[in-house]
């Protein structure tokens, strides 16, 4: 489990913004004293870090410089001051991404999952498998023993989100967030078409059921 | 300076002489002096005169004539004080000095105005940061408790966050400072980020989303031009047609020296009688009038805005069919040498 922290002294927020990390299998850690944040951080050592511009005592661009001669850690900047001279500075200062408030839950989740996966070498691997079934992302293609099955370019992504969240109801909604975010702007109804045609194949290769629609919820990969 | 309204002005000194004179020649007369005396006299008394009257005319016009058509030939006037040479007549050196008094407080004031604007602009964009921390919240718990809070929710939230982006928008493009930053920017990404920002209101309104090949790079300011296509694609879903397909499509034409960004929607379109002003501050129109939800900033902010980053906007329209908006980017071509 990733461990995430977030620096950010709305407490609001940051109840909030952990609990969302939370439901989406991230162990999250508030940073407690803003005076000695990054002797704070480099003893947590977390996997990633949220990191607000304006807090106390320190900006968090002067803290991120600071980081960056000690520690590579990956980090999204998470802030309210929206100009691109504030971007260009924070990436300039070395952050792995800059995400504006107030900022959309599903988005700042893919952008979290995409900087971790870019950082962490260990989920550089492009087959995911899933029971006896392998999946090649990069080929776009399911396989079982000899049995293979092409996927479209909406499926693969909708399946891969599936088997990143197995056993967890994924929202319809987060579904459509991953797919216009690979710029695939599909309708409500283009969903639906998507998600029957993916278990159609899934059928197909031997897996029934696979996928459980939860009314009103979404769906869940079993 | 004109000469007949001059000497119209100096009518009564002529009058007096006139008068003078005819008293003069009428006791000459009286004492029974030689004529000739009368007038070599008289003579002398006009030619005075005449030097009198006309010295200071020719002392004076330099100054007023450079005063009057530097006034008209600058587009400040106020900066006239700049250009004139310092006059040499006691009256050219009061209005000198009252010009000098008159600029220098104006100067005064115009600073005074401008650091209460600055002081404005700061406040409204302090404030705008703190806001958006109840507003993240408010996003956040109503994502975290969906049993609570509902999709309308969400849609009402995402309105506010408009609002407040507008004001944001509009204090910074009615300054004259430089808010923004150009840069090369990939056209798909901006629509992208657009999209995914707008995402859930499009779905609601059951709107189809189509983007063509938008690959192209253009010199703007990326969050500058995602507000601007944010103003479009709002007034595209508020104006929308009950109609079974509805939808709002973006393309992208790459000419020679320029590319044009082009969104276009199926809506209730624009009459034609309104199609001129809807950049104009504050315009509603027909359209805005039938639906009550319009104030009329979200295209006049953007024109503004494409104004500051060089580009062009431009609307098309057939009332009952379609609205096509283009931004027109010029292709820079020193850029391109230097990469």
């Amino acid at each position: 489990m990733y461990k995430i922290m977030i620096i950010e002294d709305d407490k609001n927020i940051c109840d909030e913004l952990a609990r969302l990390l939370e439901n989406h299998n991230y162990q999250t850690i508030l940073l407690k004293d803003f005076e000695n944040a990054l002797h704070e951080i480099l003893e947590v050592s977390p996997d990633l870090i949220l990191l607000d511009i304006n807090i106390p005592y320190i900006s968090g661009e002067v803290l991120l410089q600071d980081l960056r001669k000690e520690s590579n850690i990956p980090v999204i900047m998470v802030t309210s001051m929206n100009s691109e001279i504030d971007e260009a500075l924070s990436i300039s200062y070395g952050a792995d991404d800059y995400i504006t408030k107030p900022y959309n839950p599903n988005i700042l989740l893919l952008r979290i999952g995409a900087v971790l996966k870019r950082t962490k070498t260990n989920y550089q691997n492009h087959e995911l498998t899933y029971k006896e079934l392998k999946f090649d992302s990069q080929k776009g293609m399911i396989k079982k023993g000899e049995i293979e099955i092409e996927l479209t370019k909406n499926e693969m992504i909708l399946f891969a989100y599936l088997l990143n969240h197995q056993n967890k109801i994924v929202s319809r909604e987060e579904l459509m967030t991953i797919l216009w975010d690979n710029s695939e702007y599909v309708n409500e109804n283009a969903l639906t078409v998507n998600m029957s045609r993916l278990r159609n194949k899934l059928t197909e290769i031997g897996y029934e059921n696979a996928i459980d629609t939860r009314k009103g919820l979404g769906y869940i990969l079993l | 300076m004109k000469l007949g309204a001059y000497l119209k002005d100096h009518f009564y000194q002529f009058l007096i002489f006139l008068i003078c004179s005819i008293f003069q020649i009428l006791i000459f007369l009286s004492f029974k002096v030689n004529l000739s005396v009368i007038l070599s006299s008289t003579f002398l008394y006009v030619v005075c005169f005449f030097l009198v009257l006309f010295i200071p005319y020719f002392r004076k016009k330099k100054f007023y004539n450079e005063l009057l058509s530097n006034i008209q030939a600058l587009d400040k006037s106020y900066l006239v004080l700049e250009t004139l040479t310092k006059p040499e007549f006691y009256e050219g050196e009061l209005i000198y000095q009252a010009l000098y008094e008159i600029n220098k407080s104006m100067n005064e004031n115009v600073r005074m105005m401008e650091e209460h604007l600055q002081d404005f602009k700061e406040y409204i964009e302090m404030w705008i940061h703190e806001v958006k921390i109840p507003l993240s919240t408010l996003v956040l718990i109503s994502n975290n408790h969906k049993e609570q809070f509902d999709k309308k929710t969400k849609l009402q939230l995402k309105r506010l966050e408009n609002y407040v982006d507008q004001v944001l928008y509009y204090a910074r493009c009615e300054n004259a400072e430089k808010d923004y930053l150009i840069k090369e920017i990939e056209l798909s990404q901006v629509i992208k980020n657009v999209g995914l920002q707008n995402m859930d209101e499009i779905l609601e309104n059951k709107i189809d989303y189509i983007v063509d090949n938008v690959h192209a790079k253009v010199l703007t300011d990326s969050k500058w031009l995602e507000f601007i296509l944010g103003q479009i694609i709002h007034n595209s879903m508020k104006y929308k047609r009950s109609i079974e397909h509805s939808y709002i499509k973006i393309s992208v034409i790459e000419k020679q020296d320029k590319i044009i960004l082009i969104i276009e929607d199926n809506g209730i379109g624009i009459k034609e009688s309104d199609l001129k002003q809807v950049f104009d501050k504050s315009f509603t129109g027909e359209n805005g009038r039938n639906t009550n939800q319009s104030t009329g900033m979200g295209l006049y902010i953007a024109k503004n805005m494409c104004v500051k980053l060089g580009h062009k906007i431009e609307i098309e329209s057939v009332y009952g069919e379609y609205t096509k908006v283009s931004i027109t980017f010029a292709k820079n071509k020193y850029y391109d040498v230097l990469k």
